[in-house]
């Protein structure tokens, strides 16, 4: 009989250690809640079809409050989420192709000056920007503007004229305001830069939601 | 009366231990008083199958041979098998600036490492650089003729590895540009990273840059 316990404990364990390695692939996950299984297993359905090809993909985890830049199911770059805010994210339920990159500022070799360029770097990069996705998906990343009251007047006014122009188009037409999905990430300065850096146009994006208060 | 000051008495720290148990997360035993009552289990259950299933699926699509993995912001190469780094050299990666192609008002070179994932097609030996016309444009020089005044030998380092469209993972004359942004698209390594990068990679081994 305890051989037979012995026996089932070590089964027991090892299946465990199993599903812990497993886990990993969504991280956070509570295993005993349904909404947030349902959630994770729509993310791992739309992530199985962009792991299939040769490309890089951007995963951004509310529920782990991590963007992650992936290929082939394997995480190549963890950017943290310092806090996050979404409307109308219940519609979502795709993957989103980005339609252009942030703007980058690039030098011109002049062969005639014959002066050395100096290259774009990470610091080049913008620190707050707007990406648009097709189908209709617009996610603001904003850096955390501790310490730097003009970024934080900047950012709050930029938020504010997109609220200012969605009342006004609401206004306008008489009808409801534009309804597809918008994300707001703040994340550090030096992530910001480096998910600007990162992004490519026609890069596919999966949002998972947050299904935790 | 007694008693029932002594039932109520005995509920009210029933009530209190219940409420000290929950909030001090100590597991409770019973599985049945962990979840909610709304809590279909055999939805759970067909969930929590569903899942493991599409973990295993990509699980199967991750590399389970070695890959080379590029970071172009912070100029790094590694060489990973699955999670373990097998190694970590400093390189040097696209410089993003643009050149104008002459007689031709919107064409333009713009020097940035390709992103995405690639393989290794080609494996070199002391390679030769044949030099592209870009290269004597931005020297303001004119663009030979003869294939034969293209040919650079040593510049490229005594491996190269190429990923294709003229791409390669080659040696440099200037370690001391490595961690920076400077190259036309190439990727640079250090002689030694150069040689154990050779010796690790084989024609068909996984490139992914991001």
């Amino acid at each position: 009989m305890n051989f037979l316990r012995a026996i089932l404990s070590i089964l027991l364990s090892l299946a465990s250690v199993s599903w812990a390695a497993e886990q990993d692939v969504i991280p956070a996950l509570e295993t005993t809640n349904p909404a947030a299984l349902k959630e994770a297993t729509r993310v791992l359905e739309e992530e199985i079809k962009l792991a299939a090809r040769p490309q890089t993909y951007v995963l951004i985890d509310l529920e782990a409050k991590a963007i992650l830049i992936k290929s082939r199911g394997v995480e190549l770059h963890h950017l943290p989420i310092e806090s996050w805010s979404a409307s109308h994210l219940s519609q979502l339920a795709t993957a989103y192709r980005l339609r252009e990159r942030p703007p980058v500022s690039r030098r011109k070799i002049d062969p005639v000056d014959g002066a050395e360029q100096t290259p774009i770097s990470l610091a080049d990069m913008p620190t707050m920007f707007t990406l648009q996705f097709t189908p209709p998906l617009t996610i603001h990343v904003l850096s955390n503007a501790d310490g730097n009251p003009w970024q934080w007047a900047t950012q709050r006014g930029r938020a504010w004229w997109h609220r200012l122009k969605s009342w006004g188009f609401t206004l306008w037409t008489g009808g409801k305001p534009p309804s597809s999905p918008s994300l707001h990430l703040i994340v550090s300065l030096y992530h910001a830069q480096s998910l600007a850096w990162t992004v490519t146009e026609g890069m596919p994006f999966l949002v998972r939601r947050a299904t935790t208060p | 009366m007694k008693r029932i000051f002594l039932s109520l008495w005995s509920g009210l720290i029933g009530l209190l231990l219940v409420t000290l148990v929950q909030s001090s997360g100590i597991p409770v035993s019973d599985a049945s008083t962990v979840l909610p009552a709304a809590i279909d289990p055999a939805l759970l259950h067909t969930l929590q199958v569903r899942y493991k299933t599409l973990t295993k699926q990509l699980t199967q699509l991750m590399p389970t041979r070695p890959y080379i993995l590029v970071d172009t912001a912070r100029n790094h190469l590694y060489i990973k098998r699955g999670d373990q780094v097998m190694m970590d050299a400093l390189a040097s990666t696209g410089s993003g600036t643009i050149l104008d192609k002459p007689g031709d008002s919107k064409g333009q070179w713009i020097f940035d490492t390709p992103r995405g994932e690639f393989t290794v097609q080609s494996r070199l030996t002391n390679p030769v650089w044949v030099k592209p016309d870009w290269a004597f444009i931005e020297e303001g020089l004119e663009v030979p003729k003869s294939q034969a005044d293209r040919l650079e030998p040593g510049v490229l380092g005594e491996y190269a590895l190429g990923f294709g469209k003229g791409y390669f993972i080659h040696g440099t004359l200037y370690p001391r540009l490595l961690g920076k942004n400077v190259t036309h698209g190439c990727i640079r390594l250090n002689d030694d990273d150069l040689k154990s990068l050779y010796r690790l990679a084989k024609v068909g081994t996984p490139i992914i840059i991001f």
